[in-house]
């Protein structure tokens, strides 16, 4: 993302904080976006987390009885890698891929059919009437999300690795490992991420020029982007977290 | 009285305004006419703020409006209002809500005042028994009559016109002529309307400017365009597919 980009996804980021916190929102929309993005999104989350789940433990336990050939904590480091990065990057990039186009797509056809003009002739910001509804819906639904992926994917780990290497479920549910740290961790990716994609989203489709070439442009914008920044956002994260809270 | 003075406006490489002049007095029809992508709906959009010249100045009524902020742009939106070429009525609104909405955002009046007042805006429409139905339930022709009683709420000074009665069929194009002609003359209303319909242009303009290149090629009555030997300007207006004027 150039420098120009950047600045202005900030300066919308500010506009729609301010517009949270000045009000009036536009509660049933927020309500009704929640829901399509939650709905949206649901099968494809637990689907996709359920195969990586179960693709994801039954590579490390491999792994794992090929050097210590003891898979008792085989639970507990999943859970912890499950908190600290892999359920809420792995959530927010389907989500990004998912609604963050759709959003740009919806976005960007209002913009070249002019009603975003008309939002403005008709002395309503885009900003508040559009962004601030799908940022608040946006943040809920990827923290609700992400808490939905850790419960499928440490239950699919559990269960290929009841089936495939004879681990006891009960032996599996180990939290001996979890920190508050991990859970802050987990908070923070989730909001952030929550943050980074409607917003970026929202910024592309209003970005939009032209046609229908104009709005496929604006969602691929909107997928790069949204990839790029979660990324750069756990790189981030993932840094404070190590210095602040696990060392 | 609305004053553009030598603006410039490009987008990318594409140079679309090449140092336009015109004026337009007050109560006047004026029609721009030109072929697509001329740049006649860039130039009207300058003097509502929905966009912003890279050189030259804007006047409304004496006031430098070039300059404004988004802010201050709502008093002139206002006084003038714009019917978009695409209607952009919004979707998730009944007919009632779209016309309510100019009022409740530039009035700050009740959900039931404005209502009140948008239904009668709707019967000068023959609109008003439709009024609870949504825009999806209507074709063009309908959605132009709510845009243009959208655009007349607020009793503006001055309207601008995008192609209002293209994809209409030929009685709703008169209605949408008539109309123009009276808010003209009783009302007062200034009037400028971007278009191609020549049964329009000759039938209710009273002066019509045509954009060539960037820049008008002829400013006068309509009856000029039929006199004129501007060999360009006779072959836009006998609509002949071969000539000297680029397309």
């Amino acid at each position: 993302m150039p420098f120009r980009e950047v600045s202005e996804i900030a300066r919308m980021l500010l506009l729609t904080v301010f517009y949270c916190v000045r009000r009036p929102i536009r509660w049933s929309e927020v309500i009704r976006q929640g829901y399509d993005i939650g709905n949206r999104s649901l099968v494809f989350v637990v689907a996709v987390l359920g195969f990586l789940g179960m693709i994801l433990i039954f590579q490390s336990a491999y792994q794992a009885q090929q050097i210590v050939g003891d898979l008792q904590m085989l639970g507990a480091l999943f859970l912890q890698l499950l908190f600290r990065e892999f359920a809420p990057t792995v959530t927010a990039l389907m989500i990004a891929t998912r609604v963050g186009t759709g959003i740009a797509a919806e976005i960007g056809s209002m913009v070249v059919t002019e009603q975003v003009d008309a939002l403005r002739m008709n002395n309503a910001d885009p900003v508040q009437y559009l962004v601030v509804p799908r940022f608040i819906s946006g943040v809920a639904m990827t923290f609700l999300l992400s808490t939905l992926a850790v419960v499928v994917c440490f239950l699919s780990g559990m269960w290929i690795a009841s089936v495939a290497y004879d681990v006891n479920p009960s032996t599996f549910y180990n939290t001996s490992m979890l920190e508050w740290g991990d859970f802050i961790a987990f908070c923070m990716k989730a909001t952030a991420y929550g943050v980074a994609i409607p917003v970026i989203a929202c910024h592309a489709g209003l970005s939009a020029f032209g046609g229908s070439e104009g709005v496929g442009w604006a969602t691929t914008k909107s997928v790069v982007n949204c990839s790029l920044a979660i990324v750069f956002l756990d790189f981030l994260l993932s840094g404070l977290a190590f210095v602040f809270l696990f060392s | 009285m609305i004053e553009f003075h030598d603006i410039y406006k490009s987008f990318g490489p594409k140079h679309v305004l090449r140092g336009v002049n015109l004026t337009v007095h007050k109560g006047e029809i004026m029609f721009i006419i030109g072929s697509s992508g001329a740049g006649k709906s860039v130039l009207v959009k300058h003097l509502v703020g929905l966009l912003r010249p890279d050189k030259g100045r804007v006047v409304l009524d004496g006031q430098d409006i070039t300059d404004l902020t988004e802010a201050e742009f709502y008093p002139v939106r206002k006084r003038c209002a714009m019917v978009f070429q695409n209607s952009t009525l919004f979707d998730s609104m009944t007919l009632l809500d779209n016309v309510a909405l100019p009022i409740r955002k530039h009035m700050g009046v009740t959900m039931s005042e404005a209502r009140e007042l948008a239904l009668k805006k709707l019967e000068l429409v023959n609109m008003a028994d439709e009024a609870t139905r949504y825009p999806a339930d209507f074709g063009d022709g309908m959605r132009k009559k709510v845009a243009i009683a959208r655009a007349l709420t607020l009793e503006p000074e001055f309207v601008i016109f995008d192609e209002p009665t293209t994809g209409i069929d030929p009685i709703s194009a008169n209605i949408v002529d008539r109309l123009i002609r009276d808010l003209s003359d009783r009302l007062g209303v200034t009037s400028i309307v971007v278009s191609h319909d020549l049964r329009s242009i000759f039938g209710v303009a009273d002066r019509v400017a045509m954009l060539y290149k960037g820049e008008f090629l002829l400013d006068g009555p309509p009856a000029e365009y039929r006199t004129t030997d501007n060999p360009i300007v006779q072959q836009f207006i006998n609509g002949r597919p071969t000539g000297p004027m680029e397309v």
